[in-house]
């Protein structure tokens, strides 16, 4: 046959080097291993760029606050002696930036300080509300994913116009009301209005699930939703770009069924989008947390944090600020890792 | 030769051109009541937001539209005087954000190592989660209007710095620019002339979207009482209090709640016109 | 498609393949229904291969969509009938149009880029197609094997798992192919699909159609602008124009005797590369009419050379003019002569007969495009002049540098090493002083002209700021701007308009204007009509050539078309891979090409000429290594038809970089072996 005119292309014959030919799933393996390395070395310099800065600015916050650092690090009316105390604890006559790799040591090392207002190490008045905000967040994060992907998948793919409609307004919706205020307008509405469920306090989770389900459903939610809109609305928005592309053209061309053409074409290549979103959204609903705890009177992280800032007990609000950033900073490197690990463009280091 | 108008009429009339469809009416509407409300509510109402009555914790009536607090003051009033609390804070503070993130974001292009530099420090404050940049602000600068103003600006950079680099980024790779830098066009002139009015867009419809965060972003600091304090009103701090008296009378919250919904739905709204508009070759 | 009165109820033996009557879309917006297509009829018989020809907003893409009923919304057929084997596609259930998708009609798109899903690996895309028509799993992949093998891929047991991103334009197009063909339909509905390719791939593809037309005897359909292309490849053809059929039959009758004078431009409106520099071309006036605002009458009439008063008025049908050529024209169909043209002026070209000094002298320059400390190449060691009056072509494929070149002249690429003298003055450091004489004295004409007008300024202001770099401000520079306009060929008074008022070819002309604003005594012309549709292209060029006789303009003129290239050009450089490969006179390199790329590229295009089909083509393999990783010794060897691959005694190719020198007739080339080819390139 007259065929044979296709020399080896450069991308072919040198493309992707040493892989082992075909043997599939193997090499993927390899291949992801190698990646996420190569991944993370590449990334790691500017996540720890943003973790030292913001480190400092934890660090410097009561030192930038009017007065003696001492007394401000004493909360509001210090006796002498604690205020010496302090003086003396955190070395505050030594250089600013011995004064700050003490403290950072002090970190690293897992002790986290001591409470001057509660007269409590730091480490133990976290440990005490950690369990309260997990579940909130874990069951706000829940929510976000299963809400956010299942609206966005329900708008980007070809639905009647009502029910596009109805997404629609669903997205505008909690796209403009913020957590604080989907959260008043639940507790009107179920626990008013219709009292179907508590609208204040809680119940731990080991101690009790159904009940602390109860006490979490309506905070997590108003924390949820808001957040889900975000992802709803970008997962269609990338949905309905990539319905436009070329490639989608071919597969109707080939004689592919739309639902397969919605989930093998359209969805494999809006998911990475979707992922790298819903990384940073987790950080807003940690922070949402703060307001959300305060309106359902959860004793959490985020009251913990309020009452810390009311109380001026920098030496807690030091150590939860540091904390949201890292678990921020760290969650927004996974979901860019999924994507990474999703896309074979930057996979195979295009 | 009528030249001068013609760039008006590129810039300030093509975002009219919103106003023209319903949704920028009715945005255009709403805003333009609540404002005027807000801003003459000292006078129609010269008592002030602290006049009380005899009747405590009053549900919705005629009297009192959105019923009256724990002193018996009228909530309709209070939440006016809040909502002119509130949209003096943002009318400073969004243009202020807008300019000077639009601006940093323009720095790179005229200095390679300043823009990178100060791309990375707009990193930094986007790895902080939006809230507990504000409680950072709080505990340096104290609870109030100041404090809040700031908080407010130094969140919105980020947003516009970014959005300013992207935008002139995208506009950069262009062959206009290009063909002006072929021309002998100097580097900030190109800047100016080319690459800005073609980002304006962006950062305009980003600026609706952005007062409405700066609103709720009082009203959530307030809310759990490190925003504007008492006996200051703002719908933050109204919230907080109602909030107390949840179970006595629901509809105290009610009334500072629809204001807010009110001005949400007609920002988004504006934000949807801006958007059409703009996207309408 | 020998189609009279044909009996639709004949033998099913007479049916032909595909046949389309009375097919009619519109697309309903809300400024009024767009009728793209309009009553349009054709057929195609098994293994036939039929071109369709037109240029944007002719409705020929909407036609091949409306075949496979994937029209893009709001489109929507309004009559006619799609008879597959006699059977109407129209009235077919969604259902039943799936089984005929991708089975029975298969279709390749234009950019091969963009039609892979670039999260699926080749091989499942291919087997996908299997998979859903009920081919089981394991053998889908068997038969995917077979089939990358058959559209010329190499070692198919690696390459069935990589994905898009590791493949070249020409492997995805391959790809696409394989896709296409994996059902054994028996039609292939091809938009475009050499369009977005270089010239050598686009040869490499039409030869793997033509070869898969000869073993499977699958018919096609080559939706093209390219009338070298359907002299090229196909059998029959149809003229589209305005949403309808202006012309059909038989490819050789339509080319030797067209009966619609569109055609007849299309034919002779383009520059050829048998045919020397010195005459102007026989331009078509105006642009493709916008399918929204249709003239009326004949749509062509506004353009027409030879229109009488009755193409104003009465739309004339598709006719039998010929055998079995049917056109749809008043004065053909009344006995007239359509082949007439607007006269060409006759050149008086006055070659400068003392060549002053050069205006451009470029002196062995590199541009490096990658990091300092890994650096790309991408023009590697240049030296090219530019005199006063004359025009240096530069040809080759993308990514050969010539782009990076022009950008390093102009000095937004800096210079990494060499020279380059604008006006007698060193202008390689490109200080402040230095880009006032580059500005001064060259200015640039980009390639699009959607993209390289401001949108947000009037074309009057866009003139006015290359006025004012050159000093002329206020009310002269309006003055000015305005002759500017007029010395374009457009209308002086539009200079409060913005760009969007302008169709694609006038805003080109304005591109121009803004370029001679500082009266430069040089240009640039960088692809300067290669966006624009084929009626545009002589209208540009004529442009330009009648700027260059009379300001006495330099041009260095950059193109991947060698037939515009050699229209225009005095001498004529080839690149490959950031060299120059060959230089000299147009005569000489395109009547003797001595380095084998030349004679390769010459090869390849391919002409709007149905004699040409006889010769012999010199097909290149593979496609063009990356400039990051060039290979050693001489940089075509990876694909040289005369070189190590076919020739393995000789290794100096691969050792040895061929200098760029005299060969042995004289001509320059950076060959060992100059001059081999030349023979078998010649037309």
């Amino acid at each position: 046959m007259g065929l044979a005119l296709g020399c080896p292309t450069h991308q072919v014959a040198e493309g992707t080097g040493a892989s082992a030919p075909s043997s599939g799933p193997l090499v993927l393996a390899e291949r992801t291993e190698s990646f996420v390395l190569q991944f993370l070395t590449r990334k790691i310099p500017s996540v720890l760029f943003v973790l030292v800065v913001s480190s400092i600015v934890a660090f410097i916050l009561p030192r930038l606050a009017p007065g003696d650092p001492a007394v401000v690090l004493a909360g509001p009316d210090p006796s002498p002696a604690t205020v010496e105390a302090i003086r003396q604890q955190l070395g505050l006559n030594l250089p600013l930036w011995q004064q700050y790799l003490d403290w950072m040591g002090g970190l690293l090392k897992g002790d986290l300080g001591q409470s001057y207002v509660l007269h409590r190490p730091v480490g133990e008045l976290i440990a005490g509300r950690l369990e309260s905000t997990l579940e909130l967040a874990a069951l706000a994060a829940l929510i976000m994913i299963a809400v956010g992907l299942g609206l966005g998948m329900l708008g980007g793919s070809p639905r009647s116009r009502w029910a596009r409609s109805i997404i629609d307004v669903f997205n505008t919706t909690f796209l403009a009301v913020p957590p604080f205020l989907t959260g008043l307008l639940l507790i009107l509405l179920l626990g008013i209005v219709i009292p179907l469920l508590p609208v204040s306090g809680e119940m731990g989770f080991f101690e009790d699930p159904g009940i602390s389900i109860q006490f979490l459903i309506l905070p997590a939610t108003a924390l949820a939703l808001p957040q889900a809109a975000v992802v709803a609305r970008l997962l269609q928005t990338s949905m309905l770009q990539i319905r436009s592309e070329d490639f989608v053209d071919l597969a109707t061309a080939k004689g592919v069924s739309p639902f397969r053409i919605t989930h093998k074409h359209v969805l494999r290549n809006s998911f990475g989008n979707a992922v790298v979103v819903i990384g940073l959204r987790i950080g807003e609903l940690l922070a949402g947390a703060i307001v959300v705890e305060s309106i359902f009177a959860r004793n959490g992280l985020g009251s913990l944090a309020v009452s810390s800032v009311q109380s001026r007990d920098y030496l807690v609000i030091q150590v939860l600020i540091m904390s949201a950033v890292f678990i921020a900073v760290v969650i927004q490197l996974l979901s860019e890792i999924v994507l990474a690990a999703l896309d074979p463009r930057i996979r195979l280091g295009a | 030769m009528a030249r001068e108008p013609r760039r008006f009429n590129l810039t300030a009339s093509r975002y009219l051109q919103a106003f023209r469809q319903p949704k920028g009416i009715f945005a255009a509407t709403v805003i333009v009541v609540l404002t005027t409300a807000a801003f003459l509510a000292p006078a129609v109402f010269p008592g002030g937001y602290d006049q009380q009555g005899r009747d405590a914790l009053l549900p919705m009536s005629p009297e009192h539209l959105f019923g009256t607090d724990e002193l018996g003051r009228d909530i309709l009033v209070r939440s006016l005087f809040g909502l002119r609390t509130d949209l003096t804070l943002v009318y400073i503070a969004a243009p202020i954000t807008m300019a000077v993130g639009t601006l940093l974001g323009l720095i790179g292009f005229v200095s390679k190592t300043t823009g990178t530099l100060i791309q990375r420090i707009l990193d930094v404050i986007v790895g902080f989660p939006g809230l507990v940049l504000g409680i950072c602000v709080v505990l340096v600068l104290g609870t109030g209007f100041p404090a809040l103003l700031i908080s407010i600006v130094v969140i919105g950079l980020p947003t516009f710095g970014r959005l300013a680099r992207a935008a002139l980024l995208s506009q950069q790779q262009r062959e206009y620019v290009t063909a002006a830098r072929t021309l002998g066009i100097s580097r900030s002139t190109i800047v100016v002339r080319h690459l800005l009015p073609n980002a304006v867009d962006a950062i305009i419809v980003q600026g609706a979207v952005f007062i409405v965060h700066a609103v709720f972003l009082e009203a959530s600091l307030s809310i759990v009482g490190l925003g504007i304090q008492p006996p200051q009103p703002s719908l933050g701090a109204l919230l907080n209090t109602g909030m107390r008296y949840i179970t006595q009378s629901p509809t105290y919250i009610l009334g500072p709640i629809i204001i807010l919904l009110l001005l949400a739905f007609a920002f988004s709204l504006l934000t949807d016109a801006l958007n059409e508009t703009v996207n309408r070759k | 498609m020998t189609s009279d009165t044909r009996d639709s109820a004949s033998v099913r033996e007479d049916q032909p393949l595909l046949r389309v009557e009375g097919l009619q879309v519109s697309f309903p917006t809300s400024h009024g229904v767009v009728r793209a297509v309009n009553d349009i009829s054709f057929e195609i018989g098994a293994g036939r291969i039929l071109g369709v020809v037109g240029e944007s907003g002719s409705g020929k893409s909407v036609t091949a969509r409306s075949i496979m009923r994937m029209l893009r919304a709001p489109g929507q057929v309004d009559g006619g009938k799609i008879m597959l084997h006699g059977r109407d596609l129209l009235n077919e259930t969604e259902a039943t149009m799936r089984d005929v998708r991708g089975k029975r009609i298969a279709m390749v798109f234009q950019d091969p880029q963009a039609a892979l899903n670039p999260m699926m690996r080749v091989g499942d895309q291919i087997a996908e197609t299997l998979i859903v028509h009920g081919t089981r799993k394991h053998e889908a992949r068997q038969r995917a094997l077979e089939l990358l093998h058959k559209v010329g891929i190499p070692d198919v047991e690696r390459t069935i798992e990589q994905y898009p991103h590791e493949f070249s334009g020409g492997m995805r197009q391959r790809v696409v192919i394989a896709i296409a063909l994996a059902n054994e339909a028996e039609l292939l509905i091809a938009d475009e699909p050499t369009t977005a390719l270089d010239v050598t791939i686009q040869a490499q593809i039409l030869k793997l159609l033509v070869d898969l037309r000869k073993d499977l005897g699958v018919a096609i359909i080559m939706i093209t602008h390219d009338m070298g292309v359907v002299a090229e490849l196909c059998d029959e053809m149809i003229v589209m124009y305005g949403g309808r059929v202006v012309e059909s039959g038989p490819v050789r009758t339509v080319f030797n005797n067209p009966q619609h004078p569109y055609t007849n431009a299309l034919l002779r409106a383009v520059p050829r590369i048998d045919t020397p520099a010195g005459h102007a071309l026989p331009a078509i006036p105006g642009s493709p009419p916008d399918p929204a605002r249709l003239p009326g009458g004949c749509s062509f009439h506004p353009r027409c050379p030879v229109a009488v008063e009755k193409c104003r008025t009465d739309r004339p049908p598709l006719e039998v003019l010929a055998p079995s050529q049917r056109a749809a024209c008043w004065v053909s169909a009344s006995g007239g002569d359509v082949e007439a043209l607007p006269m060409p002026v006759v050149r008086t070209r006055t070659t400068p007969e003392e060549p002053g000094k050069p205006i451009l002298q470029v002196e062995n320059v590199r541009t490096n495009v990658g990091k300092p400390r890994h650096p790309i190449w991408a023009v590697n060691g240049i030296s090219l002049e530019v005199r006063a009056g004359e025009t240096l072509g530069v040809v080759g494929e993308s990514g050969c540098g010539k782009s990076t070149l022009s950008r390093t002249i102009v000095g937004i690429n800096p210079v990494g090493e060499g020279r380059i003298t604008v006006a007698g003055r060193d202008v390689t450091r490109m200080g402040k002083e230095d880009l006032r004489t580059v500005t001064s004295t060259i200015q640039y004409v980009f390639q699009d002209p959607y993209a390289s007008l401001n949108p947000r300024r009037t074309i009057g202001q866009s003139l006015e700021e290359a006025l004012s770099v050159a000093g002329v401000k206020g009310h002269a520079a309006r003055t000015r701007s305005r002759e500017l306009l007029e010395r374009v060929g457009l209308n002086g008074d539009h200079l409060d308009r913005y760009p969007y008022a302008f169709s694609g070819g006038q805003r080109q002309r304005v591109g121009i204007a803004r370029a001679l604003a500082a009266n430069p005594k040089m240009l640039i012309c960088d692809e300067p009509v290669s966006a624009l549709d084929v009626s545009i292209q002589a209208q540009i060029i004529n442009l330009l050539e009648d700027l260059r006789d009379d300001l006495g303009l330099g041009y260095l003129f950059i193109a991947h078309d060698l037939s515009v290239v050699r229209h225009l050009s005095d001498r004529v450089a080839v690149m490959y891979l950031g060299r120059v490969v060959e230089m000299g006179t147009a005569e000489e390199v395109y009547g003797a090409p001595q380095h084998p790329y030349t004679a390769a590229l010459l090869s390849s295009t391919p002409e709007p000429d149905v004699d040409a089909r006889k010769r012999e083509r010199i097909v290149l393999a593979g496609d063009m290594p990356s400039p990051a990783n060039p290979p050693s010794g001489c940089p075509f060897r990876t694909r040289c038809p005369i070189g190590p691959l076919f020739n393995k005694d000789r290794e100096i190719c691969a050792t040895t970089p061929p200098p760029l020198a005299v060969t042995s007739n004289g001509q320059i080339a950076a060959c060992h072996f100059a001059g081999e080819l030349a023979a078998a390139a010649t037309v």
